[in-house]
């Protein structure tokens, strides 16, 4: 009896584990050389322009060479890793809901955490990006605007979850919300995206990349990848381990 | 003959605390069944499990035969809750309300069906009245009209007695009285008294686990309240 | 006592059998009229509470030009008042459910839950609309009174439909979810308001467009209504399909 309830105790350090030590620091010399690449090895490429000539920063712009480009090379990996983590997060609270096992609610409530400091470094660099190539800090453009909305989502799902005591509950509601944010946020691109604007100017960027800005994309998104997966198993391993202390209590009580 | 209930190693887990812990019983049909024990021990879960409300994390039950796991729907048929919430809308009439639930487990001659149980909780002549100015007596006995509308094989009581006047109280065991024929009763109570003279077979739980199951005949009420004060003194400490 | 006894024996030959969905369904809507029909709590608080808001933007317009600030801005100001007067509606439809433990008594029903959920965002939409039917007109009246407004407005009864379908679905769905939460009143917003973001930006821009009528509106028009629809069938078949887990949960 001992041994059957000591063994469906929260349990962490399997292999992932040993894999994520060695993950988390390489992924981050990956992202630096992927910095650095941004910096030495791609090519400067035009900013956005605009249609006719507009003034921009006190300057007479249609169309420059930007170095604030470069933040593009980290902003674009940065946005999808946080999708990535969203749909983890997504992906796990249906295997909650399917068995309502704890250890799927711990999973994507980190995965969401993870997306949570994705979404927001998206943020920052694509505030500044805006600021530099617009010369406004805000602006409702398409996928600022979505990240926006995925950002209070994200907000809002951990609100949810300390608003709710009961364990079952908690994890059935963050679960369909996970889910229900999953689907939303393509619809709020696209609804963002293909509605034409009547009003603002139309702001175009010369489409395609070029192969060494594909590398340098490439190893950035790599790079961060791995350090989302190396904070991912940091924490489910915090986690775990926090829980596996609760459990051990519950036992001594009896 | 056939069980009424049978619960084989019925577990609810909350994360890694077990409200209920491998809880195995049978009851017969007819049986009035009580369940005691200290606040925390598990009973509401226990009787929202077998009332489907809860779904348990392991183990299995069988209501009427019926897998609960499997078939929750066919086993729905076959239940009635009546609990300390009314489960009645305060802004319906009585009869309204009584009809709602009528329609919606599709009983025949809904009208009809109405107007018999009201006349059974004496709530004939107050039929057209809403719910929010009845009295908390009114109310349960409107409640147990609600319960009884599909006319269910197994009846569960969840605290029923909670914020009834005594009068109230009798009137409500006459009335439960008059329902027992055929039925299969079990109970949740805090009145050890009143839940061991009413009841056919007694079950104690203490942090989950069943202490004591047995049927009244073996059992004396002296030896059986102290019993009882021991496993509450062990659930308090 | 003898009497009632056989009263009661009279009574176990009671014929029960399932009936049908649909029927369950209308069961479920007829009782939430029934009670609105009674009280009128969600529509006069829903009412009184557009009109409010409708005097609030009379203190918040009273600097625009009369003609073109304000048709560009009256579709975004319309939705605006939709979504903070569903957010009332929205958070009451289930405190009656839930004020005596009704809720619990429908889950012990043998239905299929979705049932549930299609009732109750049936007279969550009912409720919208009729409020809308008040309240549109009244912000015409207010607002758009001898301004240039084009001959096309009336198809802003398009938008107006799609978006209110699309609110009341994942309304029920949110508002089924923060009945159990503290806090729920910000808790609904909280959620709310980024989950309908596309819906509404999609409902603004149509509305906008038709109300404004410039020339080629209709290139707005359409695709941002076939988006409001594309996302009332998602989320409405999302909350359907996760429904039996909120509500059971």
């Amino acid at each position: 009896m001992a041994g059957e309830k000591t063994s469906k105790l929260p349990e962490a350090g399997q292999w992932p584990d040993r894999l994520a030590a060695v993950l988390l620091p390489l992924g981050a010399v990956v992202s630096v050389i992927g910095f650095l690449m941004a910096f030495l090895y791609a090519a400067p490429v035009n900013g956005a322009s605009v249609e006719g000539v507009e003034l921009i920063g006190g300057q007479m712009i249609n169309t420059k060479l930007l170095i604030s480009q470069k933040i593009f090379y980290f902003h674009m990996p940065v946005a999808l890793v946080s999708f990535i983590a969203l749909a983890f997060g997504a992906y796990y609270g249906a295997r909650f809901l399917a068995t309502k096992q704890q250890r799927f609610d711990t999973c994507s409530k980190i995965a969401m955490e993870i997306a949570l400091v994705f979404v927001v470094a998206t943020m920052a660099t694509g505030e500044m990006w805006t600021r530099f190539e617009w010369g406004v800090w805000w602006y409702w453009e398409p996928r600022l605007t979505t990240y926006l909305v995925l950002m209070l989502i994200v907000i809002a799902y951990f609100i949810l979850r300390n608003a709710i005591d009961d364990f079952e509950r908690r994890g059935v509601y963050a679960a369909v919300i996970s889910i229900v944010s999953l689907v939303d946020v393509p619809i709020c691109f696209m609804v963002t995206r293909m509605i034409p604007s009547s009003v603002h100017p139309v702001v175009l960027r010369a489409g395609g990349m070029s192969g060494d800005m594909g590398m340098t994309v490439a190893v950035c998104m790599v790079g961060l990848l791995m350090v989302a997966f190396g904070l991912y198993r940091a924490r489910f391993r915090q986690v775990r381990m926090a829980e596996r202390v609760e459990a051990l209590k519950e036992l001594l009580d009896e | 003959m056939e069980a009424a209930i049978r619960a084989q190693k019925l577990t609810k887990a909350f994360g890694t605390r077990k409200a209920v812990d491998r809880v195995t019983f049978e009851v017969p049909c007819g049986a009035f069944l009580s369940i005691f024990g200290p606040n925390g021990a598990g009973k509401t879960t226990l009787l929202r499990m077998l009332s489907t409300l809860v779904r348990p994390t392991k183990g299995e039950a069988w209501l009427m035969g019926i897998d609960m796991r499997e078939e929750p729907d066919c086993a729905r048929e076959h239940i009635g809750l009546i609990s300390h919430n009314s489960m009645l809308y305060p802004d319906l009439t009585a009869e309204e309300n009584l009809m709602v639930y009528a329609r919606l487990y599709g009983v025949h001659n809904p009208e009809q069906r109405v107007l018999d149980m009201l006349e059974a909780v004496e709530l004939k002549h107050r039929r057209h009245d809403v719910v929010r100015t009845f009295s908390r007596g009114m109310t349960q006995r409107l409640s147990i009209a609600r319960a009884l509308i599909h006319n269910p094989d197994v009846v569960f009581l969840d605290e029923p007695y909670s914020g009834l006047d005594p009068h109230a109280v009798e009137i409500f065991d006459e009335l439960i009285d008059a329902q027992r024929a055929g039925r299969t009763f079990v109970m949740v109570s805090h009145d050890l008294r009143k839940g061991f003279d009413m009841c056919t077979h007694a079950l104690v739980m203490a942090k989950g686990h069943i202490v004591t199951f047995d049927e009244k005949g073996n059992l004396d009420f002296g030896e059986f309240a102290d019993l009882y004060r021991a496993t509450v003194g062990m659930g308090v400490s | 006592m003898a009497e009632r006894m056989q009263t009661a024996r009279a009574q176990r030959t009671v014929e029960v059998s399932r009936p049908s969905t649909f029927s369950q369904y209308k069961a479920l809507l007829r009782k939430d009229l029934e009670q609105e029909f009674r009280t009128k709590e969600m529509l006069t608080s829903m009412g009184i509470y557009a009109l409010l808001v409708l005097v609030v933007y009379g203190a918040a317009l009273g600097q625009t030009s009369k003609d073109l600030d304000i048709l560009q801005m009256c579709g975004g100001l319309l939705w605006a008042l939709i979504v903070f007067t569903s957010l009332l509606g929205l958070n009451r439809s289930f405190s009656h459910e839930k004020e005596q433990g009704c809720l619990e008594g429908i889950l012990l029903v043998p239905l299929d839950r979705s049932v549930v959920f299609l009732a109750k965002a049936t007279s969550n939409l009912l409720f919208l609309l009729a409020v809308e039917v008040v309240a549109v007109p009244l912000f015409f009246f207010f607002f758009l009174q001898g301004t240039s407004v084009a001959s096309s407005f009336w198809l802003m009864v398009v938008p107006l439909l799609v978006g209110t379908v699309g609110v009341a679905g994942i309304g029920t769905l949110l508002s089924t979810i923060t009945i159990n939460t503290r806090g729920k009143d910000v808790m609904l917003a909280v959620l709310f308001i980024p989950l309908v973001f596309p819906l509404l930006y999609a409902c603004v821009s149509s509305t906008t467009a038709v109300i404004v009528g410039a020339e080629g509106f209709m290139d707005v028009f359409v695709p941002a209504i076939a988006l409001a629809a594309g996302y009332d069938v998602v989320m409405v078949l999302v909350s359907w399909v996760l429904y039996d887990y909120v509500v059971s949960a």
